[in-house]
């Protein structure tokens, strides 16, 4: 086959599987639409450009930072069951399972605190901004207490930032499986960080204390300076390794949308930075309790172990951002 | 996705905490440096336990309302509680605004409260150098403090320095464009304009005289 054919059935493929992956994500979109009334249509339904329910997202718990949207709460088991066949329709399944494993952990936490009712799994808010459409983009959030995911889509194109992922506990056994919902998060920067020679762990390892995000809910569109050790000056097994660790983000949404996401981020490599604040090591099958932030001309990725409610290791935020992205905003400016 | 909590649950985690902040009083401030102003944004969030310390600065008559005038002399406070100097000269920060939260949602550790403020800075040389502390409730204090990537391409930062707790920050810096003498350097500059004159006059009266 000539060089032009094979370029033309790639072409065609990718076009079929796009607009497979386009019409299945607003398919779901409708159906959920489909099983909601009138005044639920509405709650849920705003305009694509809403500056307001854009960023009304948090860390914290929905009685202490009011959401918008349907709860699950409030949605029968067909409407809940449909909503959340849309957030799978969106997601990896590992970023879908990542999403189940946060809310499960919630529930934990739930049952932990006396069945506080601050806490649970019908306790998560879901959202549409703009017109579900295979080709036109529209807005999907989905969160509540350590979730929130913004995912702006466009046809094949699925833009996850800003995201906020956590967990309380982040790491809690059922049925006798233990689960780290942010565990490879942990894991994978813990064993990059081990990859690194003295000189670069100097470089790496920052001085001082960071006792939280620095660019958590709230700070949309800024871009800090960025420090660490850059990844140009990694050798070639800890770019790997610096990619594995991104792909724990990178890899929530869709796998369509993720491979062209790890393209850009895989391109800006070089000026690429790996931070790391606190204790360099872990328990074995624990959190590490270190601070460690990934920044990027595209990028930004902060993990936030908390010291709220004891342990650390229990307790983690993360962020996962693209400054000059952050709701899809280069498509609204085309 | 409904987990089954009457499913046997050993829980790995010990008794939690609950989801807010707790004893201490986070201070994130992030700095954006220009070549002739510094403008940034305070962002203070009291935990739950240091509440009523952080409280009874703010409600100063504690009548449990955070009165405009209450709240401006905080925010002045914290100002106050500063240190700002650029290559050794210190800058006074002056607010532009501050917002406030509910006293409920500091109670509950959720309140956060936002000072922007801003300074003007001298004119210097191309290397300089910015010094930030931050001093406000130190025994309670848990400090962020970072520099957005300067919009300004001719500002080009190339280091910065912190203590432990970050209450400390110092940013160099290279500003493009900028005089390469110090600031000080005008009386040198004067001296040096004042012995070439001298030397021209003593030139001019020795020159040889010719003509008829």
């Amino acid at each position: 086959m000539s060089r032009l054919a094979t370029s033309l059935l790639f072409v065609f493929l990718s076009a079929a599987g796009a607009q497979t992956i386009a019409s299945r994500i607003a398919s779901s979109a409708d159906a959920f639409l489909a099983t909601l009334d009138q005044k639920q249509r509405q709650t849920v339904l705003f305009a694509l450009d809403d500056a307001q329910q854009r960023v009304r997202w948090s860390n914290l718990p929905t009685g202490f930072v009011k959401r918008a949207g349907l709860s699950m709460r409030e949605l029968n088991a067909t409407q809940r069951s449909a909503a959340l066949s849309l957030v799978s329709s969106v997601l990896s399944k590992r970023g879908f399972e990542k999403v189940q494993q946060i809310m499960q952990a919630d529930g934990v936490l739930k049952h932990n605190e006396g069945n506080n009712p601050m806490f649970g799994e019908d306790l998560y808010y879901i959202s549409i901004l703009g017109t579900p459409s295979p080709a036109e983009p529209w807005i999907l959030q989905f969160g509540g207490h350590h979730l929130a995911l913004n995912i702006t889509i466009a046809g094949e194109r699925g833009i996850l930032t800003p995201t906020l992922t956590g967990a309380q506990p982040a790491l809690y056994t059922i049925d006798g499986k233990t689960i780290r919902p942010l565990g490879q998060e942990s894991d994978k920067a813990l064993a990059l960080l081990n990859a690194l020679d003295e000189t670069q762990r100097k470089q790496a390892i920052l001085s001082y204390r960071l006792a939280d995000l620095v660019l958590g809910p709230g700070q949309d569109g800024k871009t800090i300076q960025p420090e660490g050790l850059k990844a140009s000056g990694m050798n070639e097994r800890q770019r790997a390794m610096l990619l594995d660790v991104i792909w724990e983000w990178a890899g929530i949404v869709h796998e369509t949308a993720a491979a062209a996401r790890m393209a850009e981020l895989k391109a800006d490599l070089g000026e690429t930075w790996f931070a790391w604040s606190g204790p360099v090591t872990a328990a074995p099958g624990a959190n590490i309790t270190a601070y460690y932030r990934i920044q990027g001309p595209h990028l930004v990725i902060e993990y936030a172990p908390q010291r709220l409610g004891g342990d650390p290791a229990l307790h983690v935020h993360a962020m996962y951002r693209d400054p000059t992205n952050d709701y899809g905003r280069k498509l609204a400016a085309k | 996705m409904r987990t089954c909590l009457s499913v046997a649950i050993l829980l790995l985690a010990p008794a939690t905490g609950i989801a807010h902040r707790l004893d201490e009083y986070l201070q994130a401030t992030i700095l954006s440096i220009g070549k002739d102003r510094l403008q940034a944004e305070m962002t203070l969030t009291p935990g739950v336990a240091v509440f009523p310390v952080v409280l009874a600065e703010i409600d100063a008559d504690a009548d449990g309302v955070v009165s405009e005038t209450e709240w401006r002399a905080y925010a002045g406070r914290v100002l106050r509680d500063l240190s700002l100097t650029v290559d050794g000269h210190s800058v006074i920060p002056r607010m532009v605004s501050a917002r406030f939260p509910g006293i409920d949602e500091m109670k509950e550790g959720r309140g956060e409260i936002r000072i922007e403020f801003q300074a003007n800075l001298p004119r210097g040389r191309r290397s300089r150098s910015l010094v930030f502390e931050n001093r406000h409730q130190s025994r309670l204090g848990a400090y962020l403090v970072n520099c957005l990537v300067p919009r300004d391409p001719d500002i080009r930062i190339v280091a910065q320095t912190r203590n432990y707790s970050q209450s400390r920050y110092q940013l160099d810096y290279v500003q493009a464009g900028a005089s390469t003498w110090r600031p000080g350097d005008g009386a040198g500059l004067g001296l040096l304009a004042l012995v070439l004159c001298t030397r021209l006059a003593f030139l001019w009266r020795r020159r040889p005289v010719t003509g008829t």
